[in-house]
């Protein structure tokens, strides 16, 4: 009985691993969206990708898609990239720390002329790790918009 | 001897609504689900079963494209007091629109001015009072029991024509309600199951082509009827103590079921997103953004604000305070409360504030709110918070980017048969879909606001709206770029047909990007039209040569321009006002696409070469945006270059260092170019604007750019 269990949950494990690498079949998928949600899949999720990357500070949570939220070994509590660069206090927005690029919104190489926005209304703001390049957001915005705090978790004590 | 006088429903609902703020619960127990819960169940299987079956035999019955071929019609059940119990499949904007019209009829005393009977049918299409504009015309009547009013029951659709100074209702050029055609607020327009005579001659002389209007109301009044004799049957089965007790308990389960949903599901935290429209009537263009924020508390408790939304003004980009709630409760419904009973339950759990004097809560019943506007981006942005939120807490097949912004064509004039006619043409319900985490958007299969949409036949729209389909194509990288894409939408291309008369117009969204990708990926492409006039067309025809069909892909300029003689040109964004165009004129559109989601350059190369091999992307994007070496060979086979690749995206990698500014860097020259008043007017309009009426966003706006509690944006 305690072996099905087990058998079971390794199961369960290898599926969100799946989904999380983006390599889940469709129909397993379906199932997994059909299930009703239990609440206990952060635990998985961050068993899954704290395997994943190379340190070992503690993930607390994953912020979005190549970043997270760590624990130090000093009990600071970070935002922190796949590749293992930090942006700061989590309670800070992490755009403060990255690099950005304002991109002309038809500049022919991402979006043709009659594609992308007047460069009067929007350009595209995009926000880039310092460390390993990858783009971790795009806001389509007007001269002078602030950036945008996406998520402030509540962490707890 | 005590005489005891029945209540007015005006006295039950205020009743109903104390009891709610004071102690936070509809129903203070749940006694029937507990004691007898497969009844309790059985039951509202066999009310969901009675709604969804009137909706499939009034969609029989209307001979609206529109509601027949698309779906865009929703029925509902409600408690005397107007509070949805149940609702069918269909037009999820309206789980609580048609609550809200049920309850301003109260509140406006009809039932002691008009008097509320069986067979009466109420008719409202003002959006102030309930739905979303004019086009939402809903049909109500109340049913009783014991000679006691004891519920509603409603149907709703979406119809084309409204009588409005654009044909097809919903013209982007409006600067008043009145310009928006017939608004008739809860008109009683049947009595004894009978629709009135001059309420159809009313509609007939008051609009261009009014087969949709009435059509409509028979569907409507007839899944009506059906769920009427049905709901009494069961009524009369277990016993009117029973039915109030279980109706009641259906409502305050949902809201139970809402919040305990909210916290299985989602992490708790602060969540900001924010989605683009604006205005493009000349001396008025602005943009308009839709601050979203979400907050997911620990216990529960999902809150709302659009705190920062710009004012209601002279212009159609705006919605009622009915609507925007209709949207949001679409969007959560279709995100996260897709297993839960549809009723007022949900609406009950969630708090909500938008600014009274926002252009999602007009302090103006003159205003117009054809097109919703920042309603619509509202709740994309809601959309892609609780993505935020899902992702955080794991659930990650439930994470996705903004679904595509509504757009549409719209015409009127006269037929090949001479008849009036003026429509919308709503193909565009099949827009492309977000990408996801995992997996790429669905080309031409979704809108947000109807799950159900569906294209239809171009030959059924042709009937209603003769213009001639010369191509209906999947658009080609519409889709936002992503690790996952977002889903293509439509092009559709029409010719003015010899032997009618017709102006013809689009809506959609100024000239910007309205559909955002999420956690690096691209927004989708903006929405544009083409129009040529004075082309070579005919010729062509008499010829017997090709006649143009494709826009090509990543093409600045689209085939068919290239193709056809003709004095062409462009509109970013799709507001087009209706205008006359001569025969063998062409009208090029877009429908909207979804927004990317994550890094293009984490895209597996394999998904492009799909992707070209299926004629939606070329080698180009493939490689400037995508980082893949994509091979053609001299067969057709699509390839990839694995080696080159690897070179080709660390070189894009070392670019993107090398152009890409630290924020703080960044943010100084901003600074400097807000300080100068270097601000294009779209933009130093908003923020005016903005500033002016939330002091709240103004601060935090000053704040994020260190600048003085003085500062203003200047004129």
């Amino acid at each position: 009985m305690i072996q099905a269990n087990q058998t079971s949950d390794e199961a369960k494990r290898d599926r969100v691993r799946e989904l999380i690498e983006g390599v889940l079949s469709l129909d397993q998928l379906a199932d997994l969206q059909r299930e009703t949600k239990t609440g206990d899949r952060a635990e998985i999720v961050l068993a899954i990708e704290q395997a994943r990357v190379s340190w070992d500070d503690r993930i607390l949570v994953p912020l979005q898609e190549n970043l997270y939220v760590v624990e130090r070994g000093d009990g600071a509590r970070v935002v922190k990239c796949y590749c293992g660069q930090e942006f700061g206090d989590y309670r800070r927005n992490w755009k403060e720390q990255a690099l950005v690029y304002e991109r002309h919104p038809q500049d022919g190489v991402v979006f043709q002329p009659n594609k992308g926005a007047d460069p009067v209304w929007q350009s595209l703001r995009e926000f880039y790790c310092p460390n390993c390049a990858t783009q971790l957001d795009v806001e389509p915005v007007p001269v002078g918009y602030p950036f945008v705090f996406n998520f402030l978790p509540d962490l707890g004590e | 001897m005590t005489i005891t006088t029945p209540r007015s429903l005006k006295e039950r609902l205020f009743e109903s609504e104390e009891l709610f703020r004071e102690t936070g619960v509809y129903e203070s127990d749940l006694s029937m689900k507990e004691t007898d819960p497969v009844t309790f169940e059985v039951l509202f299987t066999r009310l969901l079963q009675t709604l969804t079956n009137a909706r499939e035999v009034a969609l029989s019955i209307s001979a609206s494209p529109s509601t027949r071929e698309q779906g865009e019609i929703i029925f509902g059940l409600f408690t005397a007091e107007g509070d949805a119990v149940c609702l069918s499949t269909g037009l999820m904007i309206h789980v609580h629109t048609m609550s809200r019209a049920i309850k301003w009829m109260i509140n406006n005393d009809y039932e002691t001015r008009m008097g509320f009977h069986e067979g009466d049918y109420f008719f409202n299409n003002d959006s102030f009072i309930g739905g979303g504009h004019p086009s939402d015309q809903m049909l109500m009547t109340p049913f009783f029991a014991n000679g006691e009013l004891e519920g509603w029951i409603g149907g709703l659709t979406h119809v084309t024509e409204t009588g409005a100074v654009e044909p097809g209702a919903m013209g982007s050029s409006f600067t008043s309600r009145f310009a928006e055609g017939l608004i008739l607020p809860c008109m009683r327009i049947a009595a004894n199951d009978e629709l009135f005579y001059d309420f159809d001659v009313l509609v007939d002389r008051g609009v261009r082509s009014s087969i949709s209007w009435l059509a409509d109301n028979r569907a409507k009044l007839t899944g009506n009827l059906i769920i009427r004799d049905k709901v009494k049957e069961l009524l009369g089965e277990v016993g009117l103590d029973v039915y109030r007790k279980v109706c009641r308990e259906y409502i305050e389960d949902t809201r139970r079921a809402t919040h305990e949903k909210v916290r299985r599901s989602l992490f708790p935290g602060r969540y900001r997103e924010v989605a683009w429209r604006g205005v493009t009537i000349k001396n008025l263009e602005r943009l308009m953004h839709s601050p979203c924020e979400l907050v997911v508390s620990r216990e529960g408790r999902l809150s709302l604000s659009f705190e920062g939304l710009p004012s209601a003004q002279r212009q159609p980009f705006q919605s009622t305070l009915p609507l925007f709630e209709g949207m949001l409760f679409n969007g959560l419904i279709q995100n996260i409360f897709y297993d839960l009973r549809y009723n007022d339950g949900t609406f009950l759990a969630i708090d909500l504030h938008v600014p009274y004097g926002s252009a999602c809560n007009p302090d103006n019943i003159q205003l117009p709110t054809t097109l919703w506007g920042p309603a619509y981006g509202g709740m994309q942005a809601c959309s892609q918070a609780v993505s935020r939120a899902y992702f955080a807490k794991g659930y990650r097949e439930e994470v996705h980017a903004s679904g595509p912004l509504t757009s549409g064509n719209l015409a009127g004039g006269k037929d090949q048969y001479g008849r009036h006619f003026g429509s919308q043409c709503f193909e565009f319900a099949s827009s492309g879909m977000y990408a996801t985490s995992f997996m790429d958007g669905l080309d031409t299969a979704f809108s947000d606001f109807n799950a159900e949409g569906d294209m239809g036949d171009a030959e059924i729209w042709e009937q209603q709206m003769p213009q001639v389909w010369l191509a209906r194509e999947i658009r080609k990288d519409g889709g936002g770029f992503g690790k996952f894409r977002g889903g293509n939408g439509i092009h559709s291309l029409y010719m003015i047909p010899e032997g009618i008369e017709m102006e013809i117009g689009a809506f959609g969204s100024p000239p910007i990007f309205s559909t955002a990708g999420l956690m690096g990926g691209y927004p989708a492409a903006a929405l544009r039209v083409w129009i040529g006039t004075g082309t070579n067309v005919q010729a062509q025809i008499e010829a017997g040569n090709p006649l143009p069909n494709t826009e090509g892909f990543d093409l600045p300029i689209p085939q068919f321009v290239q193709d056809v003689k003709a004095d062409w040109y462009c509109v970013l964004g799709q507001n087009v006002p209706t205008a006359s165009l001569e025969p063998f004129s062409l009208f090029s559109v877009v429908s909207g696409d979804g927004g990317g989601y994550g890094d293009p350059l984490l895209r597996a190369p394999a998904d492009i070469v799909r992707d070209v091999e299926n004629g939606l992307s070329g080698t180009r994007v493939a490689a400037d945006v995508y980082g893949v070496v994509v091979n053609i060979g001299s067969d057709g086979a699509v390839t990839y270059d694995q080696d080159a690749t690897e070179t080709l995206r660390a070189r894009h990698r070392r670019e993107r260092l090398e152009r890409g500014v630290p924020a703080a860097q960044y943010k100084l020259r901003e600074r400097e170019r807000l300080v100068k008043g270097d601000i294009p007017e779209p933009a130093r309009a908003m923020y005016r604007d903005v500033m002016q009426i939330s002091p709240i966003w103004a601060a935090e706006f000053r704040s994020f750019w260190d600048l003085p509690e003085e500062f203003e944006v200047s004129k």
